[in-house]
């Protein structure tokens, strides 16, 4: 893929770090198309400059990564978001990826991990680290007694668990014989799942309200 | 009188020593009432007089030594709750000189009367149930050898003995929960203190450390390693900032998930569900600490810098921990030989805890597989 046919979008409270990030990116060919600072004016940003993947920090000074992931999608659903954060933040990291966030990096993670990650996300990939496979693992175990929650197959169990365990995409499709692109399907699937969930939960909640046009 | 919200944790029993004041001028207004109605049936009316002075003035010394001191300083009260027993006691064996034998014989009121179960309070106040019940014992015992007949002193000795009984409770059970408070309120100080710092450290130093471990990693060289140094440093402090020491809750249970992310370091992922994995805290606490054996192994044998991933899982019978590196894995037999000499090897001091858990270990392992510990434990 043409590094700078991808454009970027980086929303982080933090002047320093957002202009390092964004000046990384830049470095690497990537074309960095906007910066925004906290959450409304991350949704007005991204409105107008239509950026293909947004690096989305959660913890903003002003609102949060959530609203903001909730606003970009509402307006551009074809956004693809990674999730760039701190650690240790685990529940807001697991409600940005229902949300619609399609990957999670740490930002103790490396520039050359970064720019891979950010390729990977704007063709559609996720990006799974061990800890959001252990997150997303542990929501479809929380959820799994509830009626109408989301299902694993059994592969894509031993396939998220694997993920959760370190190995890499290679790895656990060599212990699986599987390929690796099997593999970042049984991910994806995952991931729609349980982001469908959330969605088809919003909804629910929204007729219970009496919310649908009435 | 206000009081500032502190003060019912700091010294939550003021307003019964408040009480106790209120009822001590009360009823030595009564008693005064009730001699000087019947003055003339007195042996020696002036006695009796010099008795209500006495009780006037003791009044009015405990209205000062009950009242107590400055927040924080020491508390004389119950020197003055001793002295207390012994004026009352005092006042009531002046009876003896007082009255005449007709009022001992129509069992009269003693001098004091209704005045002396002060006495029990304060202890009862100062000493919880204990003081309480020992003072009531002093005044009881006192009647008794006054009175004519036991039988009419019987339930003025039930209400004496009622008083120091209950007032000693709510004095021992008002202390008790005034201190829970007051730990309550220190450790909600202390957790909203380190938001507030991890907020401000949050938006400046974990920022420049990244930013420097990034520049530097690109940089090379000296200015990588300094860049490396920054690295575990924001990693260090983000994890003391995101994570407190878990706490137990009321049952005696903790989260084994906050438990376990607290081992993160820059080699060391750990997984863990978003939402609290709560066991017992004494099984919490073995688990991690076998954890921490798989992990100091693992820097043992594969080497410092060797990364390691732990999982949590809570599966449909328990949970289930997962250790694993990349290590060259453990050659077949190692771990019995270890076991077998007698050394506090890992398989010892690993499979031993789990097993007094009641959980299993076991352990895969193999030359392109590196080592993986799996520790489940049902719950």
């Amino acid at each position: 893929m043409d590094h700078q046919a991808v454009t970027v979008m980086v929303v982080d409270d933090h002047p320093i770090w957002r202009e390092g990030v964004a000046r990384d990116l830049g470095d690497r060919g990537l074309t960095v198309v906007a910066t925004a600072p906290d959450a409304e004016a991350a949704v007005r940003i991204a409105t107008a400059t239509r950026p293909q993947v947004v690096l989305m920090d959660l913890n903003l000074g002003t609102g949060t990564g959530l609203e903001a992931i909730e606003g970009i999608l509402a307006v551009l659903p074809g956004t693809r978001i990674l999730v760039l954060s701190a650690s240790g933040e685990h529940a807001d990291v697991l409600d940005a990826v229902k949300a619609g966030a399609t990957g999670y990096l740490v930002k103790s993670a490396g520039a050359e991990e970064l720019l891979a990650a950010v390729l990977r996300t704007a063709e559609g990939y996720p990006v799974f680290t061990p800890g959001l496979a252990g997150l997303v693992l542990g929501e479809f175990r929380r959820t799994a007694g509830e009626p109408a929650a989301p299902v694993l197959t059994d592969r894509e169990t031993d396939v998220l668990r694997l993920v959760a365990k370190g190995l890499t995409a290679r790895q656990i499709g060599e212990r699986l014989v599987v390929s690796h692109r099997t593999v970042e399907s049984h991910v994806q699937n995952t991931l729609r799942k349980l982001q469908l969930n959330n969605r088809a939960q919003l909804v629910r909640y929204a007729i219970e309200k009496g919310l649908d046009g009435e | 009188m206000t009081l500032l919200p502190a003060a019912d944790m700091e010294r939550p029993l003021e307003p019964l020593w408040r009480g106790l004041l209120v009822y001590r001028v009360l009823t030595l207004v009564s008693s005064v009432a009730v001699v000087l109605y019947t003055l003339d049936e007195f042996a020696s009316p002036v006695g009796a007089m010099v008795v209500l002075a006495v009780m006037t003035g003791w009044t009015a010394v405990t209205t000062y030594g009950y009242f107590g001191g400055l927040p924080g300083a020491r508390d004389g009260r119950g020197r003055f709750a001793i002295a207390d027993l012994a004026v009352t006691s005092g006042v009531m064996a002046a009876t003896l000189l007082v009255q005449s034998p007709a009022q001992i014989a129509a069992d009269d009121p003693v001098m004091g009367s209704i005045w002396t179960p002060g006495a029990v309070l304060a202890c009862a106040l100062f000493w919880g149930v204990r003081g309480g019940l020992a003072a009531a014992a002093v005044i009881s015992g006192m009647l008794l050898l006054i009175s004519a007949t036991f039988r009419t002193e019987l339930g003025d000795i039930e209400l004496i003995l009622l008083v120091g009984i209950v007032i000693g409770f709510a004095s021992t059970v008002l202390r008790r929960s005034a201190e829970r408070l007051r730990r309550a309120v220190a450790a909600e100080a202390a957790a909203r203190e380190r938001e507030r710092l991890a907020r401000a450290v949050h938006d400046g130093v974990l920022q420049v450390l990244g930013l420097l471990r990034r520049r530097g990693a690109e940089l090379g060289g000296d200015a990588g390693e300094l860049g490396a140094l920054a690295g575990e440093q924001e990693f260090a402090l983000r994890t003391l900032l995101t994570t407190g020491p878990a706490p137990v809750d009321g049952e005696g249970r903790r989260d084994l998930a906050a438990a376990l992310r607290v081992a993160a370091t820059s080699r060391v992922v750990v997984s863990t569900p978003a939402h609290p994995v709560e066991l017992p805290a004494h099984a919490v606490d073995e688990l991690v600490g076998v954890v921490g054996a798989a992990l100091a192994n693992v820097e043992r044998h594969v080497g410092p810098h060797a990364p390691v991933w732990v999982l949590l899982e809570c599966t449909d019978e328990g949970v289930e921990i997962s250790v694993r590196d990349e290590g060259p894995g453990i050659p077949e037999g190692r771990l019995d030989d270890a076991a077998d000499e007698g050394r506090l090897g890992v398989a010892r001091s690993m499979r031993g805890r789990v097993r007094d858990l009641g959980g299993e270990i076991v352990c895969e392992t193999g030359p392109e597989r590196g080592t993986e510990w799996i520790i489940r434990l049902s719950r």
